[in-house]
């Protein structure tokens, strides 16, 4: 139809191609007229082998390459997925993108029986090799260099942990902390539950360790007070910009002697003790801290200078400044956690105005050592030790209204048994009656669980819908639903077993990287199964609570996941196929479309130019059809290689024959060639096209292969949950295109494929074949109907 | 939050309010016109069926159908935004609006009666009416006034103990529309505050109903009045002088049966309930017998607008 | 002791439920793991033996007596339970379903008899009102002045400057036609017969 020139790239007036055809031992040759085959082919040298996977083949071809001083090779035997890489290195000298692979095998003698037709068909399948290769540019392989650095934000438990097994592994860690102290939610909640021992551990005895020995590895650096600002990305590096708040002292100075923080005339309430104490505008925020050093709140200090006058070691500095700090990182772990539902959403439960209803984080504090009462269960309205608590669970979670969180929180029916069986150890006169709907406490909890039970712990069943009070106490109303009794339990003190939120700072540095978030605003992995710890984009990755509620035992087995996973590509290196999208700069607008299309966010702007990451961009190809400028284009699958392709198959077709085009992505490859391996047959008709995705397709190349007289059109692909929605549009679009062309949209058929049914392809492609076959009869007898009616 | 208009309003009449608290209407009115709210009220308008409705009497179908010929009729006075002076109004119209807009079948089958009925100009469309951006509360619009009613206040009312009573047709049918928290609206305290007035932010019992239960006040009054006095009591212990309403059903349970409950209890309650558009008009210095209309409340008004006269003596009764 | 029978479908009451007009478009009723939160809040639970989360339980399990019985008739469609179901359920529009049900196939219309005069002054008004066989009843509690009000209603009307209650004669016809097209004239007949 056309001279087979398809881009300004037009190859040189004469390429030289060899041509290599395999019998595979009789695989290929007992079905496919190899002879025949070869004498079809126009090509420079055209060559029969035996085996070409051998070695001794191997030298062959490299001999015959250097001898004929060809440009391209072109191979017609096996399937490309069995054995493209080792034929890439057989081409040297030639660029191994030089060479196009023509599937003789797997996707024409072992699925086809009539010779005639299926030497006819391998026939088309080289000419559209060689149509294709003539396209071909040299590629090479993209390494990639990522720094062995790591940026950690969080200095929680998954924040630590994930930083040690970095710095042991060579890699140097910044931890970067938004508090003056590092310890997270960890070392507020006194006491951890086990699923092994029926007691309570010494949270800061199990974290502690881990603490110093983060504190005096070399390869950790830990940056308190400090946030980031902002992130640059760039091939798999990120340029960051953190945030050192002003803390007007000197941390390298400080002894933590505490003279300045007797003089000090300002009180705050002291959030690290939820508030139930006051502190004073320079302060530490409990004495174990880490960096052991004073901090001075900037929004309460009112410079009188006290301080600067006690401090023997001129440690303290009330013209500070904010100071910031680039950091270049390889990797970047989100490790922000998260923060108890505030229960002022929930103005039943008099949260705000019952100073005895508490939550179960201020309970924690409430009898930690260090807390407000030096440990001790007190009443916060009159000090008194309570008689009775109340703990109502599933506060915030569970909850589909407005405001409310409608997961399970994971850790309250734990942390309720664990402080009740505490109380019940420690104040044996006190009673616990725990509301609850479910108790949750699955594997070994449950042997925890039976422990606490027999320590006397009563169990309600119903879910508390208001608390009032009754003089000095408090009242539950709450309906017995194991016996049916509305009942107003009086108490002393409720605890409410609050539901776990993403922190601030999770949503602060998913703004800042533009990581995606759940529809719960967790921090989202790629594929919660089989990428877990992963994010949306390439290089960031997310343990502990940060990602989704959970307990300390499955955070720190995340935020070993997540090291290693930085470790994988920092230590490992990569070497990425070039096979991705490149981009023209001097076309490019700067318009942002492909920005906002690419689902795995694999471009981004740096230094005012698009910039394509090459671990990230899986050359799919949706890009392509967002740009007005025609200023991407995919390397290795540039739409003249598409358009030699389709050109390829439909050269020389007969009039009475049928020729389908199958354009199928990775998965329907690996499908097709199973049809070949178990041996299925299907129409002749049939010439399967390997593409990225479905998504690389236009218009444009569908009515191209109409108009070379393709017959039909059939689309395979996986339903990927990405890329899904956009294949929809796509084959939408095409849809629409055929029927403005008047081409009868029976002839295009679109099939999700899926790697193991094969059987379910193959009967398709039969389904479609048949389909196409009627359509065109149709086509056929409108035409005559209309042509008999002009005589 | 939804966004709240201050035109092209129909202000929905009330049945009760028309026949009981008229002054609510006439109130409303004044502080309408003087926030330069534009509205209109139409003859043609008809009762929404809410107490039918409730009292199980009207089917969910004819209640939609005269809902449907109400949204008619506000389109046709080319007003689409409605706002009723009544929580019952309220929800029911935003429920017959959902219907309609969502149930093929239902509209289609009222369409044809409107037609077979020769009014054929009622036609409902899908989406003629939104349920959120077109349908609200007279207190809503009134909120989203709070900075001006403040600058416009006259009369000092701050010698007053004040407590909200939120209507439950407002706050908990609709829950995804309410304004603030669903448990706790707070959108009369907002209003009450404009007046610097002294408010009662919590009693015991505040978010539970008004006891009316529209069937249970009439068959089953011993149970309807149990709940009220629960209120009552919790009201009296607080020292509350005057209860703000946002529905005249609820004012009526309140006003009408205080004394009887008060004396089955033996206690004298003396609470007086005013809708927040009737104390926000006092405020404004409206008239209390010519537009607030207090001379059709049963608990006596006329101590509170003694003691209003003690702190203004501008203030003319 | 009962037996669940293969073949017996149990949640027929709970589909038909939320097939009801009245049902709100995402109602859980399917989704309830009776927690009682409903119960708990619930105004009538405090002073009888109603209890939402069993009407609830009473309808998943498929159990028509709870068509007919009276404990269905306490409910205050206050709604507040709806308003804090943790799973979208609200036990208010059940109640709401189950009684439309009670009128349709028996004691139901009895119960609702004595407010058929509401019916009246809507089909003669265009415009609902407390039915007039309440009237004496609510003279004793509400006192002689609100009898008084009744028969000065025009002109308290007119010095708050408020126009007529009625509605023009067209309108009035349109709403009767509308509402025996509607069949609520019908309706209205039967359950005033029905109460005997």
């Amino acid at each position: 139809m056309n001279n087979g020139h398809f881009s300004r790239y037009a190859p040189k007036s004469s390429i030289d191609i060899g041509v290599f055809l395999c019998k595979c031992g009789g695989n290929i040759s007992d079905t496919v007229d190899i002879e025949r085959l070869s004498s079809s082919i126009d090509a420079k040298v055209v060559k029969e082998f035996e085996n070409l996977c051998s070695i001794k083949c191997q030298k062959n071809i490299r001999d015959i390459i250097l001898e004929e001083e060809l440009d391209r090779a072109v191979i017609a035997a096996c399937s490309p997925i069995t054995h493209e890489k080792t034929f890439r290195n057989h081409v040297a000298p030639l660029n191994p993108y030089l060479l196009e692979m023509a599937n003789i095998r797997e996707q024409c003698s072992w699925v086809h029986s009539d010779v005639d037709k299926a030497t006819d068909k391998a026939i088309s399948l080289t000419n559209a090799a060689i149509e294709r290769v003539k396209y071909a540019r040299p590629l090479d392989t993209i390494i990639r260099k990522t720094k062995k650095s790591a940026a950690v934000i969080g200095g929680g438990i998954s924040g630590i942990t994930t930083a040690l097994s970095l710095a042991k592994q060579g890699i140097k860690v910044h931890i970067i902390e938004k508090s003056p102290t590092v310890g997270g939610n960890m070392i507020k909640i006194g006491k951890v539950f086990s699923p092994e021992k029926l007691a309570e551990e010494c949270a800061l005895c199990l974290f502690n360790p881990l603490i110093n020995e983060a504190v005096q590895h070399k390869n950790i650096n830990i940056i308190t007070n400090a946030e980031l600002k902002s992130s640059i990305r760039k091939t798999g590096n990120f340029n960051l910009l953190v945030e050192r708040k002003a803390t007007y002292v000197k941390e390298d100075k400080c002894t933590a002697c505490g003279n300045c923080t007797e003089v000090c005339p300002v009180d705050v309430p002291n959030e690290w003790n939820e508030k139930l104490m006051m502190r004073k505008a320079i302060y530490k925020p409990f004495p174990q801290s880490v960096p052991d050093a004073y901090t001075i709140d900037k929004e309460n200090c009112i410079k009188c200078g006290k301080c600067v006058k006690v401090c023997a070691m001129n440690a303290i500095n009330l013209k500070m400044k904010r100071e910031l700090i680039p950091l270049d990182a390889g990797s970047v772990v989100i490790a922000t956690g998260h923060k108890g539902f505030d229960l002022k959403k929930r103005p039943e439960y008099g949260y705000c105005r019952y100073e005895d209803v508490i939550t179960q984080m201020e309970l924690a504090r409430i009898m930690g050592v260090n807390g407000p009462t030096n440990g001790k269960l007190l009443r916060p309205s009159d000090g008194k030790i309570p008689g009775r608590v109340v703990m109502i669970q599933c506060a915030g979670s569970r909850d589909d209204k407005p405001e409310g969180k409608r997961y399970c929180s994971k850790v309250c029916c734990m942390v309720a048994l664990k402080h009740a069986s505490f109380i019940r150890h420690y104040y044996p006169d006190t009673e616990i009656i725990i509301c609850y709907t479910d108790m949750r406490t699955p594997g070994m909890y449950e042997n925890y669980f039976r422990y606490v039970q027999s320590k006397e712990v009563k169990l309600l069943r119903g879910r508390p819908g208001e608390i009032f009070n009754k003089g000095d106490n408090l009242v539950v109303r709450v309906e017995d639903t194991l016996n049916g009794e509305l009942t107003d339990i009086e108490t002393d003190i409720v605890v409410l077993s609050e539901a776990m939120e993403p922190s601030e700072g999770t949503l602060k540095v998913a703004e800042t990287l533009n990581v995606g978030l759940t529809e719960d605003l967790f921090i989202k992995e790629k594929h919660p199964k089989i990428r877990p710890v992963t994010t949306d984009v390439e290089g960031i990755y997310v343990c502990g609570t940060a990602q989704g509620p959970k307990d300390i035992t499955e955070s720190v087995s995340q935020a070993n996941a997540a090291a290693s996973k930085v470790s994988e590509i920092i230590n490992g290196g990569l070497e990425i196929e070039p096979t991705i999208a490149e981009i023209n700069h001097s076309r490019c607008s700067m318009c942002g479309n492909c920005i906002s299309a690419c689902k795995y966010k694999a471009i981004y702007m740096y230094d005012e130019h698009m910039s394509v990451d090459p671990v990230s961009c899986t050359g799919c190809g949706i890009c392509i059809s967002k740009c007005e400028h025609n200023a991407v284009e995919i390397m290795g699958q540039t739409d003249a290689q598409i358009h030699a392709m389709i050109y390829g198959m439909l050269k020389d077709k007969k009039d009475d024959e049928q020729r389908i085009l199958a354009f199928v992505d990775y998965i329907g490859y690996v499908a097709s060639d199973n049809m070949g391996i178990n041996r299925i047959s299907y129409p002749e008709s049939v010439r399967i096209i390997r593409i990225s995705s479905i998504n690389r397709l236009m218009p444009k190349h569908i009515m191209f292969a109409f108009e070379n007289c393709a017959d039909g059109i059939f689309l395979g692909e996986y339903p990927d949950d990405i890329m899904y929605p956009a294949i929809q549009e796509k084959v939408h679009e095409i849809r629409s295109e055929l029927i403005k062309n008047s081409i009868d949209p029976d002839r295009l058929m679109y099939y999700k494929v899926y790697a193991p049914y094969f059987r379910g392809l193959a009967n398709k492609l039969i389904e479609f074949d048949k389909q196409v076959s009627k359509a065109l009869d149709k086509l056929e007898a409108v035409l005559y109907k209309a042509s008999s009616k002009d005589l | 939050m939804k966004k709240i208009p201050d035109k092209d309003i129909l202000l929905f009449k009330s049945c009760l309010v028309n026949v009981e608290y008229p002054g609510v209407e006439s109130s409303t009115k004044f502080l309408f016109d003087k926030l330069g709210i534009e509205y209109i009220t139409s003859e043609k308008q008809s009762c929404c069926t809410g107490l039918g409705h409730y009292a199980d009497l009207f089917d969910q179908f004819s209640t939609s159908a005269l809902a449907a010929r109400n949204f008619g009729i506000a389109r046709e006075e080319g007003h689409k935004n409605l706002a009723t002076l009544c929580a019952t109004c309220y929800a029911i119209l935003k429920k017959s609006a959902n219907i309609l807009n969502k149930k093929d079948d239902v509209r289609n089958r009222i369409n044809k009666i409107f037609e077979d009925s020769n009014i054929p100009d009622l036609t409902y469309n899908a989406e003629d009416m939104d349920s959120r951006d077109n349908i609200f509360h007279v207190a809503e619009i009134l909120f989203n006034k709070a900075g001006e009613i403040e600058d416009l206040v006259e009369i000092d009312l701050s010698g007053f103990r004040v407590a909200s009573h939120h209507a439950c047709h407002y706050c908990k049918v609709h829950h995804n529309d309410t304004i603030g928290n669903v448990r706790d609206p707070m959108v009369i305290e907002t209003l009450a505050r404009a007046c610097g007035v002294e408010i009662v932010e919590w009693y015991d019992r505040k978010t539970s109903t008004c006891g009316n239960g529209f069937r249970q006040r009439y068959m089953n009054k011993e149970l309807s009045f149990l709940v009220t006095s629960e209120k009552l009591i919790s009201l009296k212990e607080n020292k509350v002088d005057i209860l703000l309403h946002m529905c005249p059903n609820c004012q009526l349970q309140f006003d009408r049966n205080q004394k009887v409950i008060g004396e089955s209890l033996e206690v004298e309650f003396n609470i007086v309930c005013l809708n927040i558009s009737q104390f926000l008009a006092l405020a404004l210095g409206a008239d209390p017998y010519r537009v607030v209309g207090v001379q059709t409340h049963t608990v006596p008004v006329e101590p509170v607008l003694d003691k209003i006269k003690q702190i203004n003596s501008c203030f003319e009764v | 002791m009962k037996t669940l029978k293969i073949g017996e479908n149990t949640l027929q009451l709970a589909k038909i439920i939320i097939n009801n007009l009245k049902a709100s478009e995402d109602l859980g009723i399917l989704k309830c793991i009776q927690c009682g939160m409903c119960t708990s809040i619930c105004p009538a639970a405090r002073h009888t033996d109603y209890d939402p989360r069993k009407i609830v339980k009473r309808a998943l399990d498929n159990d028509e007596s709870l068509i007919l019985d009276d404990i269905i008739w306490n409910c205050f469609y206050c709604y507040t339970c709806h308003s804090v179901c943790p799973v979208n359920n609200s036990a208010c529009e059940i109640n709401q379903i189950i009684r439309q049900k009670a009128i349709d196939e028996g004691k139901g219309k009895s119960k609702v008899a004595p407010f058929s005069a509401y019916g009246d002054s809507f089909l003669e008004f265009g415009l609902g009102a407390i039915p007039n066989n309440f009237f004496d009843d609510l003279v004793k509690d509400y006192g002689k002045e609100w009898l008084e009000l009744k028969v000065s209603l025009e002109d308290i009307r007119e010095e708050l400057g408020l126009g007529h209650i009625l509605l023009p004669k067209k309108e009035i016809n349109d709403i009767n036609e509308i509402l025996k097209r509607s069949g609520f004239k019908k309706r209205l007949e039967i359950i005033r017969r029905g109460g005997g």
